[in-house]
């Protein structure tokens, strides 16, 4: 009996360690700081790079590989061009670090694991974390930016206020979607079809469609929080920019509250939809 | 030729000149009612008025005991049967011109729509008076001595009257119409879930078979518009006639309205009494007596004074007029502000969502929902039956006259009308949140949720009631009270419930502004 | 007391009788049409220009008017209120005793064609909220709003006539509703596609036939159709109905879809001179049956109302690899499990001569030079290696069943066509050169480097699809 009970302490202090944070981020730091490990990490990047990006992102993550332009067909039946991200210039949309920062690698890895839904970029978590990890740092390397540029702090985001979504909070947040001149681009009812809708285009002269809230669903999913980080942290590279020094946190969760309440997404909006 | 013989000329020129008497002196035979004895002579020479006593109690003619409903009742028929004639005129009872002449009778006809209104009012009205009078009759205790059978009648006057309705509602061939007619249909269809569960439709199909019989068909067409509109305007009305003739013969025969036997006379009664035209010593000269007839039961001028008594012109005339002036004003005050609905022409392609019976059939529609054949047959039927029985089961005849008999009975309405309110709405709450055997055993077999429904034990529960008030109270009229009490709260929420709180699918919804589809 | 408790109950009951009697007469001496009549006949005397109009004027007597047109089976009332619909000297007046617009009533005379044949409407009603059936009044045909009411005309006259003689409007709704592609989902006598409702009848569809819940303003079937044209899940929020308007083509196609109504106009009332039958040639029926979701066929776009991508048709690299057969089996069998539904003359009701000129039309771009071919059965295939390959390439298109759609790039490999209709080397083709103008990448070769070993084990390993459940 004994025996067994000791067994048991040893299992259980094993298991407490495997499953610690810092075990494992101890693990990476040293992985990082290691040539040689970072060599065979890239290697194995390359690999499931291309196997499994190239054809969109091409070999040199410039963005042309062989698929080329996709087009989407939305449901108000405006068409909109996709075109393969750029990892050569290393401007990335979603991020949780300040604008005009690189993005955080947790960021790239959501974004890898997630997909990104309205483009088309399939969701790939049927794969490893360690894979994961080695595409981003594959990914990475295509910019000079990294060498360059020190990583920004990530933004973090407290829970959401409980008024979020409430009849009030809509309320402020409509005035400040029309103050802020949301409606230019995403329209006064947020169908995306604003004045200025059909002459938005990217850093790099393409043409972009404003997110429909009616129809769509955000590329970096639909919860309050992430519509709070768009806010906040903005699109690089597209025209939609950061408001994190233009609208106070009061200000932004309250606009948060209005998209929601257009996007259908509040709870009185559910219970209808049940109906 | 003889001088005093005149000649026929000469008759026949007096005979002309006398005509506006003698014609006058044949009408009104009593002369003026001046005198007891002519007021007395016009209520038993005149056949109309003959149906009713001489002299009427003063307990009748008190508003506060009968409430004027069976005379209510009986106005809004006749108003709705003179309505009825002059719609007849324009109506034409076939499926492609149905619609249309109501159509018409509303737009071009003079007086059309008001005269329509009047007709659907009455109608509606009189079911609402006819249980409002059965339940004055029921909480004086009127159904007892002798009045067991005019009891009975009554019971059928009831039923005639829903099935005027019902079948007035159709005529018009709107979706309604259509509709109703469909539900009534099943309704009449609904042993088929018996014989379903039995296996025995193949052989015996009794409900495929009567609904057949009702529709004229399969489906509702010109045939079913024709049946009904025959029942409408012959069978029914002369059936709700001849009977409505037994009625009122049998309250003559049973003696009169009941009034309690003990009675005291208030003052506010001498305004009824006329000093006696006394002329002799004990009997007034003029009169004499002879033996009529040998009735059974207590008659007014036994047992009491008959000083309690008075004449029934003008005293009773003179009320019996208030009401029915009272009634047409307020049938024409109502109707001149409240149009009787009317919908598309019927389509038997777009089923009206939900598609509900007329309103007085929408409690049954509710127990419809949740077993066909109980909610549509074997729970009225138990019903009628119960209520029928109620003169036989009760024979305390003691408080006759009495509302609600006495303190006792007063707490038993109370009590039971309470425990009916909150037992029948926690039922329905339940059954509408949790659903029913359906939901939670989707294999069940049917005839189990045919024997035990909301409906069935609600009715089981009502009789358990009933005897548990015997047992305690000692009193089977204090049972009688009770069952009653029930009925008539079970029939207002239910119909309520059918009537406003159900829509689309007949699911739950506190209002109809909140249904999904307008 | 009592007795005067009833005699003042008879007192008061009788006033108010008589008053409500009263009332009730007043309201039919006032009714809304004796009123404008009077207000006609004043106007008329007024403005009368010598003695004997205004005699003749003084001589109109007021009464309820009415048109019975025996034929139609119609008795219409409306010119109780509009009196003065065919007096020319009301041209000026205002509704509603103006006169009626343009020159349709000189050659539709009131007495013999009556107003509901064309205007719709309660005819029978003698007020105005009944009579143009407008809100709550339980009337399945309300008046036809005036930009939709050539739809009317359509009933007894050619288009060509139409076209010449004042209607336009409706024959540009029938040539958008033949070019906009309704027919590739939605059937009208028994010819197009299966996956909207039928439109037979549709203009005689009563109000109860539509789901109001979303319609703006008021629920009426003219503001549904119009409504579900601009926007049709606003509407119908699971509607699939791909259709994008242009300003006032919604309007256009409103008026034709009221055209198309089930009843019969006598034969007398219909004028139909010229028989037009539209154009059957390929280009018109491609636009007819297949441009509401292929467009012009050039690209293939990623659909989200679909959630899969519609295949490029017409585009060269397409062609090149698909023969004429391969393409008409692919019509006429329709992709299982797509919104591409079969268009054999048993389900489609379409003529297999017309499948002919679509596929002829659709193949019209090829440029004749056939890709160097691929003789997938000189190789040994090892379906082991071919599903490595597809579960590292191609599942992150097509997905790992290759059921592609749900927001999967790829095409659904798993249908019956893939899996029967096509051959291997068409399959591998299309690996191997890829397809330009749509997503699909050259695999082969110079592309992403595969061997033709390893395209001929993909497509043993696609092929395996098809039998497994």
């Amino acid at each position: 009996m004994r025996v067994f009970k000791i067994l048991a302490l040893f299992m259980a202090i094993a298991l407490l360690l495997i499953s610690s944070p810092d075990f494992i981020s101890a693990q990476d730091e040293d992985a990082e700081y290691d040539d040689a490990a970072y060599e065979a990490l890239l290697e194995k990047g390359k690999e499931y790079y291309n196997a499994r990006c190239e054809a969109c992102h091409g070999a040199d993550g410039d963005g042309k590989g062989f698929v080329d332009i996709i087009r989407v067909s939305e449901k108000n039946g405006r068409v909109l061009e996709i075109y393969p991200r750029d990892f050569t210039v290393g401007v990335y949309k979603f991020r949780s670090t300040a604008t005009g920062c690189l993005p955080d690698d947790k960021d790239l890895m959501g974004t890898v694991k997630r997909g990104i839904t309205k483009s088309l970029m399939p969701p790939q978590d049927n794969i490893s974390s360690e894979e994961t990890e080695a595409v981003v740092e594959y990914v990475k390397s295509f910019s000079e930016r990294y060498e360059e540029e020190d990583p920004c702090d990530q933004i973090s985001v407290a829970d959401p206020p409980v008024w979020v979504a409430s009849e009030k909070s809509i309320e402020k947040g409509k005035k400040i979607y029309k103050d802020m001149k949301c409606w230019e681009c995403h329209g006064d009812l947020g169908k995306g079809d604003g004045p200025k809708s059909n002459d938005i285009t990217d850093d790099w002269g393409k043409r972009l469609l404003p997110f429909n809230f009616v129809t769509g669903e955000l590329k970096r999913g639909s919860t309050a929080e992430n519509v709070y980080m768009t806010f906040t942290a903005g699109l690089d590279g597209t025209g939609m920019p950061s408001y994190q020094d233009t609208l106070n946190e009061e200000d932004r969760w309250h606009l948060v509250s209005y998209t929601l309440k257009l996007m259908g997404l509040t709870e009185s909006d559910k219970k209808t939809a049940s109906h | 030729m003889d001088g005093t013989k005149q000649s026929g000329l000469v008759k026949f020129k007096d005979n002309l000149f006398t005509v506006k008497d003698s014609l006058l002196g044949s009408f009104i035979r009593s002369g003026a009612p001046t005198s007891d004895r002519s007021r007395t002579a016009i209520m038993f020479n005149n056949f109309f008025l003959h149906v009713q006593t001489v002299k009427t109690h003063i307990n009748t003619l008190r508003p506060s005991y009968t409430l004027g409903m069976g005379l209510i009742a009986l106005f809004l028929m006749i108003i709705a049967f003179i309505s009825g004639i002059f719609l007849m005129v324009y109506y034409n009872p076939s499926i492609e011109n149905a619609f249309n002449s109501v159509k018409d009778i509303n737009f071009v006809v003079s007086g059309g729509k008001l005269m329509r209104n009047v007709h659907k009012w009455s109608g509606e009205a009189m079911i609402i008076f006819v249980l409002f009078h059965m339940t004055r009759v029921f909480y004086t205790s009127s159904y007892l001595r002798g009045r067991e059978f005019n009891w009975l009648i009554g019971i059928v006057l009831l039923v005639l009257t829903f099935l005027l309705n019902l079948t007035g509602y159709m005529l018009p061939w709107d979706q309604l119409s259509y509709w109703a007619l469909v539900i009534v249909a099943n309704i009449i269809a609904a042993p088929l879930e018996m014989t379903d569960i039995m296996g025995v439709t193949k052989y015996f199909d009794i409900g495929g078979i009567s609904k057949e019989l009702f529709l004229g068909g399969l489906v509702p067409g010109k045939e079913a518009l024709n049946r009904v509109y025959l029942f409408h305007i012959m069978l029914l009305p002369a059936a709700i006639l001849i009977i409505l003739g037994v009625h009122f013969w049998r309250i003559r025969k049973d003696g009169g309205l009941t009034r309690p036997d003990k009675f005291d006379r208030k003052d506010t009664d001498t305004t009824y009494i006329t000093p006696p035209d006394k002329t002799g010593d004990i009997f007034p000269t003029y009169k004499t007596y002879g033996l009529m007839e040998l009735a059974k039961g207590k008659t007014p001028a036994v047992d009491n004074d008959v000083e309690n008594t008075v004449l029934s012109w003008p005293n009773l005339l003179i009320a019996e007029l208030a009401v029915m002036m009272f009634t047409l004003a307020a049938v024409v005050a109502y109707s001149f502000y409240i149009d009787a609905p009317l919908k598309e022409l019927a389509n038997p392609a777009i089923p009206e969502n939900p598609a509900k019976a007329p309103w007085y059939f929408l409690g049954l529609q509710e127990l419809v929902g949740y077993s066909a054949f109980m909610g549509g047959q074997g729970i009225p039927m138990a019903a009628l039956l119960g209520l029928a029985l109620i003169p036989f089961l009760d024979r305390e005849s003691e408080h006759t006259g009495i509302w609600f008999s006495n303190k006792q009975g007063l707490t038993v309405t109370i009590i039971s009308f309470i425990v009916g309110t909150v037992g029948l709405i926690g039922t329905l709450a339940f059954t509408i949140q949790y659903g029913w055997f359906r939901n939670w055993w989707p294999n069940i077999p049917q005839i189990v949720i045919v024997m035990i429904n909301p409906g069935t034990i609600w009715l089981g529960f009502v009789m358990i009631w009933s005897l548990a008030t015997i047992k305690i109270t000692g009193s089977t009229r204090m049972g009688a009270i009770a069952l009653f009490t029930i009925f008539l709260v079970s029939y207002i929420i239910l119909t309520y419930t059918g009537t406003v709180l159900r829509g689309p699918n007949w699911d739950f919804f506190w209002s109809q502004s909140e249904w999904p589809i307008h | 007391m009592h007795s005067r408790f009833y005699l003042s109950l008879l007192l008061i009951s009788s006033l108010v009788l008589m008053m409500f009697i009263g009332m009730g007469v007043y309201r039919e001496m006032t009714s809304e049409w004796k009123t404008y009549q009077t207000e006609y006949k004043n106007m008329l005397v007024r403005n009368a220009e010598d003695d004997a109009a205004r005699k003749r004027a003084e001589k109109l007597e007021i009464g309820l008017r009415q048109n019975y047109v025996a034929s139609l089976n119609k008795s219409d009332r409306c010119m109780s209120c509009h009196i003065g619909v065919e007096n020319p000297y009301m041209a000026k007046a205002d509704q509603p005793f103006t006169l009626h617009s343009g020159d349709y009533i000189e050659n539709h005379p009131v007495d013999k064609f009556g107003c509901t044949i064309c205007h719709y409407g309660q005819g029978r009603a003698t007020n105005k909220k009944e009579a143009h059936g407008k809100g709550h009044t339980h009337w399945d045909y309300p008046i036809i709003p005036t930009k939709y009411i050539q739809s009317a005309c359509a009933k007894c006259h050619d288009y060509k006539m139409l076209q010449e003689e004042g209607a336009e409007l409706v024959v540009k709704g029938e040539k958008l509703f033949r070019e906009k592609g309704c027919r590739g989902c939605h059937k009208l006598n028994g010819v197009g596609g299966d996956l909207g409702k039928a439109l037979d009848g549709i203009g005689s569809k009563p109000r109860a036939y539509y789901a109001m819940k979303h319609v703006v303003g008021e629920h009426t079937a003219y503001n549904w159709i119009k409504q579900h044209f601009d926007d049709p899940r606003a509407i119908v929020p699971t509607s699939e109905m791909r259709v994008f308007m242009e300003e006032d083509e919604s309007d256009l196609l409103t008026t034709y879809i009221f055209s198309i109504r089930e009843e019969e106009m006598p034969s007398k009332y219909r004028f139909l001179k010229n028989i037009v039958t539209p154009p059957r040639d390929g280009e018109s029926l491609y636009k007819m049956f297949c441009v509401a979701c292929h467009g012009s066929g050039k690209i293939s776009v990623y659909d989200e109302i679909f959630d899969r991508t519609i295949p490029a048709i017409t585009n060269p690299p397409f062609l090149r690899s698909a023969d004429n057969k391969t393409i008409k089996n692919i019509v006429m069998e329709g992709r299982g499990g797509t919104q591409m539904t079969s268009w054999k003359t048993t389900a489609s009701g379409l003529k297999e001569e017309d499948v002919d000129k679509i596929v002829e039309y659709v193949a019209s771009s090829r440029t004749y030079e056939r890709p160097e071919p691929f003789n997938y059965l000189e190789f040994q295939t090892n379906i082991d290696s071919g599903m490595r390959l597809y579960n590292n390439r191609c599942s992150y298109c097509h997905g790992k069943e290759g059921k592609g759609g749900n927001r999967q790039l790829g095409i659904n490999l798993k249908n019956s066509t893939v899996q029967q209709v096509l051959d291997p080397e068409f399959l591998a083709l299309t690996i191997r050169d890829g397809r330009e103008g749509t997503p699909m990448p050259s695999f082969g070769g110079d592309g992403l480097g595969l061997s033709d070993q390893n395209i001929a084990d993909v497509v043993a390993y696609v092929k395996t699809f098809g039998k497994k459940k």
